[in-house]
């Protein structure tokens, strides 16, 4: 084989490596993304202010038969950040808030799946933002569209203090309170 | 003078149109000073009282409208026929302008997502979903909405300082509040 060969060689198996990795990340594991979302609420001197992330990537096994190999995995771009203005994007993908030059990835992973009561389920793991991890139970309810699809969705309290998430002048509570409540909803395909 | 005085505003109509005076002035100028700040605890704050005071002045104008039905302005002062109609215009569009922009005002938070607490007590319906495009189209009307209350307000004051010191008749004198009718 000759240089020219094994370059075609490396090329070719980089593009079948990538091909999988776009596989995974746009159908993981049946997750319907364009119907699926990650939103936020957070209070501002009282006032409800709403967001979500644009771009994340889900790794979900859900199967109520067998919770015991039933997974979700996350990883959400900090940067995809949707919020009131352009001018908010900006300033927390900055070094007090999310910092997302250094941490541009939050990820969760479950560590277990527990069922606690009809459709009624409990993915327990850990979240990471901004190099901190801290443990996280998300409960999750599950219950059928009229596409057929499995919906999951779950909301959970994230304590944006723990994470250093608004420091200085930001870390007043009764500026930006600490619990900021972050809604998933995954839409999942049903098994073929 | 009587309380009855049919050639003057009513005491409480007059309250009404200085207070809306103030208010209007007072959040122009603390829209466009918070616009203008760095993102800070203080520029979401002001954000905050901008929207306290757009809304009170909603609320004033619903009272004045309501309170116009029940006692009627006093009757025009002589004046050409083509300035009464510029004045039953201009106060027209005055009351759609003082009720059109805090509305607008309203739907574009609700568009970008921040919910309107009126005086941080009570939360009012986020009027529409949160939307990027619709957010830009909505900040666009508001200041245009703005932009023409300022232009028609500017009209308004020439008016009456027209009347007041050049026809020198009573048409401002009976909306200031201690003067009297003559």
């Amino acid at each position: 084989m000759n240089a020219g060969g094994a370059r075609h060689w490396i090329l070719r198996a980089a593009l079948v490596v990538a091909g999988a990795l776009a596989v995974t990340s746009a159908f993981g594991q049946g997750v319907l993304v364009d119907k699926s979302e990650i939103r936020f609420v957070s209070k501002q001197m009282g006032v409800n202010v709403e967001g979500r992330f644009r771009k994340w990537t889900a790794n979900v096994v859900f199967m109520p038969s067998d919770l015991a190999h039933s997974k979700a995995d996350f990883d959400i771009e900090l940067a995809s950040i949707d919020l009131a203005s352009a001018e908010s994007e900006s300033e927390v993908k900055g070094a007090v808030w999310f910092n997302t030059a250094k941490f541009p990835v939050a990820h969760f992973a479950s560590s277990s799946v527990k069922s606690v009561g009809a459709d009624k389920y409990e993915f327990t793991g850990t979240l990471a933002i901004k190099g901190a991890t801290r443990n996280a139970v998300v409960p999750v309810t599950l219950r059928k569209d009229a596409a057929g699809n499995n919906v999951a969705e779950g909301t959970f309290t994230v304590k944006r203090l723990e994470y250093k998430i608004g420091e200085g002048e930001w870390a007043d509570p009764s500026t930006v309170a600490d619990d900021v409540a972050v809604r998933v909803r995954m839409v999942l395909a049903p098994a073929k | 003078m009587s309380v009855t005085d049919p050639t003057r505003y009513s005491g409480f109509a007059i309250a009404l149109h200085w207070l809306t005076a103030v208010l209007i002035v007072a959040n122009l100028l603390l829209g466009l000073s918070m616009v203008a700040l760095p993102i800070s605890p203080r520029k979401l704050q002001w954000y905050l009282w901008h929207k306290w005071v757009g809304i009170t002045v909603f609320l004033v104008t619903c009272l004045r409208v309501a309170w116009r039905a029940l006692r009627p302005p006093p009757p025009p002062v002589a004046m050409p026929r083509w300035q009464q109609r510029a004045s039953a215009v201009s106060h027209g569009l005055l009351y759609v302008l003082l009720l059109a922009i805090p509305v607008s005002g309203w739907i574009y938070s609700s568009s970008t997502g921040v919910q309107v607490v009126y005086l941080g007590v009570l939360p009012l319906p986020d009027l529409v979903a949160k939307d990027r495009e619709l957010a830009t189209v909505l900040r666009s009307v508001h200041v245009a909405l703005n932009a023409t209350l300022f232009a028609v307000v500017c009209v308004h004051v020439a008016a009456a300082l027209r009347h007041h010191f050049v026809a020198r008749d009573a048409v401002l004198r009976r909306m200031l509040p201690l003067a009297r009718s003559r």
